[in-house]
């Protein structure tokens, strides 16, 4: 099949008529607020190499996946986020799920939890199983994965700053069903700096809770080797209102922080960085979204082999996990958002996720309640099996306009990266409010594009249902919830061994005062029913507390 | 300025760190020329109304997303009505049910505010409220 | 304004008691009052007279950034556990479009919440341009009469015009941090003449020993230290509390000092001078304005001179001339002096 070659000339014929006076009054740029131009040509790409840019599946940079048979030889994870009330509760939920056809757990806990504070804290009052499950100490972990075989499935857990105890009240568990640490497979979202720049759910400043990171990819590579220590997260970046370049690049400085930190302990970094994995959002503005993840994977392996040298290939992969926008669904017209996480979660796949999560369509409402939940799931059912996507590998590369923006936002991340660097690193970044103004302010920018119409949302600011009735059931989270927990902590604290909690904890205090492994003393304690409340209060005890700064 | 300048607390009571909505409210009043005292994260009710009376505020706005507004409106406005502040406007934003919305209402919580309401519209309230107060 | 905040031009005497009483709330009524109705002011401020103790008033200024409301609280809470009531002041700027302000010097005082014996006010700068309200004054003779007896004002930290600050306190500390050594060049000549105290704050950040360094070098070098011993200069950090007991203790010392020295009532004579002197100034235009219809002829002669590309004097001397002493009525001249 032989076709004559098109001039370049014709582009400035097509210019020339394109630029006629007919163009709809819309705003063409991305969700981000990315200038996009109205078609891509081989001319945005003059200079771009194949071959160093994009290479094969599975192989440097990773652009185009990181194994060289994608979703021919395993389809990604179906992982549904989710937990409520109290660990009964939710191992209930789980086991549904399950059944339901998913493939891994993941686990969400309440605010209390994420805190580190036990049920009965003052500050608990009213919060206690609201927005994920309670978990309290190592009889809660028992609860929450009784019949649950831990050997057979994998296991997320959503947890960060007290990540490093309740992993150690898991392994406990873990040993209580007699599960070899080795045979262990999960995530840790374990990512305290994007508390401080989106989440902000932290207990310490930032020191202590490095070196409880770095303490717990040291023990791993040594106990328990098929745990990824790590899943550094995007997801909230985005969530508090960051563009996709933020994201991206916020993102991935946080990734090369922990190395740096790692690197400086001592840790060789072959054996750690092959357990890091990444957590990003999946927002409603398609290319972009695509662009941004394979952007990601080739960033950081560049990074990864030439800056930080590492030699093993496991070491340069951007393994990740993605979640469709918590931030796109609406209240109104919550049916819509249906089709809002299907695309989304399409751009996920495209995008060439390890793992995914589809948010359910009343979860800018409530909790999702068990409907909405297969919905979700099934609407990844569909992609997976459907759809025809899955079928051929990064099925968009090579596509001009993909192509372009996946340079442009490698590009911007870049610049980002600078800019962290000038500032003295993440860590001062934080400490100047960097992230936290660039984020919020393009979150208000964001909001007056909707406001002014320059930017539709369907049901929101255009196309809206007058008198709109609810038609979906709500999950409602008993408030009996919170007394039940509260009642079986306080008996937990009347029947374990005192004496033995005492005195774990005091040890515990001694080594966080000096500079051993932390991870083994947090066992011995999740061990005595120590509880989560108790252990964050000894290690308040050296490490201070962290204060909120007001940027704005 | 025909109208003397208001003051408005904007607080996260509870424990969720979602505050991006919370300051592009804040940011939005300011822009509408008030003066907002932000008081951030994890306050509590109590915490919330002292900050409220020292600052002698017109208004309090509470930015909920983890569930517990049940609990925190009500303490909140309780603390008000015992503090001399009952003549001050509450209302807020966040992850609030229809049928709990109603239940605020009973409370004297006559508006709260949801994901994609427009954030023009909550100064718009705010402002109406204001002028019928000071006429 | 509220109808129950006050009647007509006066304050409804049930405020008054109420805060005599000890009511918070009455206490920052009255603040919103002259931040609202500077034409209180004198009311509020002969009723505030009587009541005066003799609180200390602490200034803590410098440039954007440097944790000025960290260091504020550091210092507010070490007060505290002395037994000291604690007035907190914190100015932040207002915008010059909109007249909004953000407010968010709470945010780093929330060790402070709760404890009854500190007030914490926030005022938007408003049209103040010298890094304060132009109530803050008031607000801080409120706290005074309201018992509180170490009242500290942080300023807006707009850069370099935060000379405000020392008119209005007795003590200023003048908070710095690594990195901002240019900025000690611009401010040479103003506020580092007249800090009581230095206190480079983030001394974890590099840069601290030559920020050190380059600040005795200005003592040395200026003329100052020759009358005057050289103020303390210390290192501390805010957000890892470290060297704020010492700052505190050294504050305490400068405290001692200033009321040995006689140097406190000087202060507060000059205070006193320089208000009523504004005051003086205030009335006299106002009258002026009013008997000549000055503002408008003022107008009027500046576009004629812009047109003529003429001299002011003439037209100076002229306007003056008609200020007559006796159309100035004494008795609201010296309304303050009561």
């Amino acid at each position: 099949m032989k076709r004559p070659v098109v001039k370049t000339a014709d582009k400035r014929n097509w210019e020339k008529k394109y630029c006629s006076p007919d163009l709809r009054n819309a705003d063409f740029s991305s969700i981000s607020g990315r200038p996009l131009e109205p078609l891509y040509t081989r001319e945005d790409l003059s200079g771009f190499d194949v071959d160093t840019e994009l290479g094969y599946p599975g192989e440097y940079p990773y652009t185009r996946g990181i194994h060289p048979s994608m979703y021919r030889g395993k389809l990604w994870t179906m992982r549904q986020f989710a937990g409520m009330g109290t660990p009964q509760q939710s191992n209930e939920r789980y086991k549904f799920l399950l059944a339901k056809g998913q493939t891994g757990l993941s686990v969400a806990f309440d605010n209390p939890t994420l805190y580190g504070w036990d049920s009965d804290h003052a500050l608990s009052a009213g919060e206690v199983g609201k927005t994920g499950v309670a978990v309290d100490s190592t009889a809660d972990m028992e609860r929450l994965f009784r019949e649950i075989p831990l050997d057979q499935v994998s296991t997320s857990m959503t947890i960060n700053a007290p990540a490093a105890w309740i992993f150690a009240m898991f392994l406990a568990n873990a040993e209580k069903q007699n599960v070899s640490f080795d045979m262990l497979r999960g995530t840790l979202q374990n990512d305290i700096l994007k508390e401080y720049i989106a989440q902000k759910e932290w207990i310490f400043p930032p020191e202590p809770h490095l070196r409880l990171i770095t303490d717990l990819m040291a023990f791993c590579a040594d106990h328990v080797p098929q745990w990824n220590t790590i899943s550094i997260s995007g997801y909230h970046i985005r969530e508090a209102g960051s563009t996709a370049a933020q994201e991206l690049a916020f993102t991935l400085a946080d990734g090369f922080a922990y190395v740096e930190h790692a690197l400086r302990a001592g840790l060789e970094i072959d054996d750690f960085a092959p357990r890091l994995s990444f957590f990003f959002n999946s927002h409603l503005d398609f290319f972009e979204e695509i662009a941004k993840l394979r952007a990601a994977r080739r960033i950081w392996a560049r990074h990864m082999k030439e800056k930080y040298k590492a030699k093993d290939p496991r070491s340069w992969l951007c393994r990740f996990h993605v979640q469709t926008a918590g931030c796109s669904l609406t209240a109104q017209q919550p049916k819509i958002n249906i089709i809002r996480t299907a695309l989304e979660a399409l751009a996920g796949v495209l995008g060439g996720c390890q793992s995914l999560h589809t948010n359910s369509m009343d979860e800018a409402l409530a909790l999702p309640s068990e409907k909405a939940v297969e919905i979700a799931l099934r609407t990844q059912q569909v992609i997976a099996f459907e759809s025809g996507v899955a079928n051929v590998i990064d099925p968009l590369g090579g596509s001009y306009f993909i192509e372009k923006l996946t340079c442009e936002l490698e590009e911007e991340a870049e610049r980002y990266f600078q800019k962290i660097d000038e500032l003295g690193g993440v860590v001062k970044a934080i400490e100047q409010g960097f992230f936290q103004r660039e984020i919020t302010r393009a979150a208000y920018e964001y909001q007056m594009a909707l406001s002014r119409k320059k930017k539709i949302l369907v049901g929101v600011n255009e196309f809206i249902n007058e008198d709109e009735h609810l038609e979906i059931p709500i999950l409602e989270i008993d408030e009996s919830v919170e007394r039940d927990q509260i009642r079986r902590l306080q008996e937990l604290r009347q029947k374990r061994d005192n004496q033995a909690v005492r005195s774990r904890l005091d040890a515990l205090k001694k080594a966080a005062a000096g500079t051993e492994n932390l991870i083994p003393r947090l066992l011995d304690c999740a061990r005595v029913y120590a509880t989560l409340g108790e252990i964050s209060a000894a290690l308040i005890n050296v490490f201070g507390e962290y204060q909120e700064q007001p940027f704005y | 300025m025909s109208v003397e300048p208001m003051k408005v607390i904007i607080a996260k009571p509870g424990l969720d760190g979602h505050d991006r909505g919370a300051k592009v409210v804040a940011r939005a009043l300011v822009e509408a020329g008030m003066e907002v005292v932000y008081l951030g994260l994890r306050q509590t009710p109590e915490s919330i109304v002292n900050a409220a009376l020292e600052e002698d505020a017109d208004v309090i706005g509470l930015s909920i997303l983890s569930g517990a507004h049940m609990t925190h409106f009500r303490r909140v406005k309780e603390l008000m009505d015992k503090n001399g502040l009952g003549d001050r406007l509450l209302t807020g934003g966040g992850i609030i049910p229809t049928k709990d919305q109603e239940k605020l209402k009973e409370l004297g919580i006559e508006k709260v505010f949801g994901p994609g309401d427009d954030i023009q519209a909550i100064v718009d309230y705010i402002r109406t409220w204001h002028r019928s107060r000071s006429t | 304004m509220n109808s129950d905040r006050r009647t007509g031009h006066s304050l409804k005497p049930e405020l008054w008691d109420q805060f005599f009483k000890g009511s918070r709330l009455a206490c920052a009524r009255l603040i919103t009052l002259v931040e609202n109705f500077p034409e209180l002011v004198p009311e509020i401020r002969d009723k505030l007279f009587s009541h005066r103790r003799s609180a200390i008033r602490i200034g803590v200024t410098g440039p954007p950034g440097v944790g000025k409301s960290t260091v504020t609280a550091a210092l507010a809470r070490r007060a505290l556990k002395k037994g000291h009531s604690v007035g907190v002041i914190a100015v932040d700027p207002s915008s010059p479009f909109t007249g909004g302000a953000f407010l968010g010097d709470r945010v780093r005082m929330q060790s402070l919440i709760g404890d009854p014996h500190i007030f914490i006010r926030s005022l938007a700068s408003r049209d103040g341009h010298g890094g304060l309200s132009p109530s803050t004054p008031y607000a801080a003779d409120i706290f005074d009469a309201f018992g509180m007896d170490r009242i500290y004002i942080e300023t807006v930290g707009v850069g370099q015009a935060e000379l405000d600050v020392l008119t209005c306190a007795d003590l200023v500390i003048l908070v710095l941090q690594p990195g901002t050594g240019d900025v000690i060049q611009a401010l040479k000549a103003g506020i580092i003449e007249a800090a009581d105290m230095f206190l480079i704050n983030k001394s974890d950040l590099p840069g601290t020993e030559s920020l050190l360094d380059s600040l005795r070098f200005i003592f040395e070098i200026s003329a100052r230290q020759k009358t005057i011993p050289r103020p303390p200069i210390l290192a501390a950090s805010a957000l890892h509390n470290k060297g704020l007991d010492e700052a505190s203790a050294e504050m305490e010392r400068l405290i001692h000092g200033l009321i040995q020295s006689g140097r406190f009532q000087k202060k507060k004579r000059l205070r006193l001078e320089g208000e009523i002197k504004a005051s003086i100034l205030q009335n006299l235009w106002e009258q002026f304005s009013t008997l000549t219809n000055a503002p408008e002829e003022i107008q009027a002669a500046a576009d004629d001179l812009l047109k003529s590309g003429q001299s002011p004097y003439p037209f100076i001397r002229k306007i003056s001339s008609r200020i007559k002493m006796e159309t100035v009525n004494e008795k609201t001249c010296c309304e303050n002096r009561r």
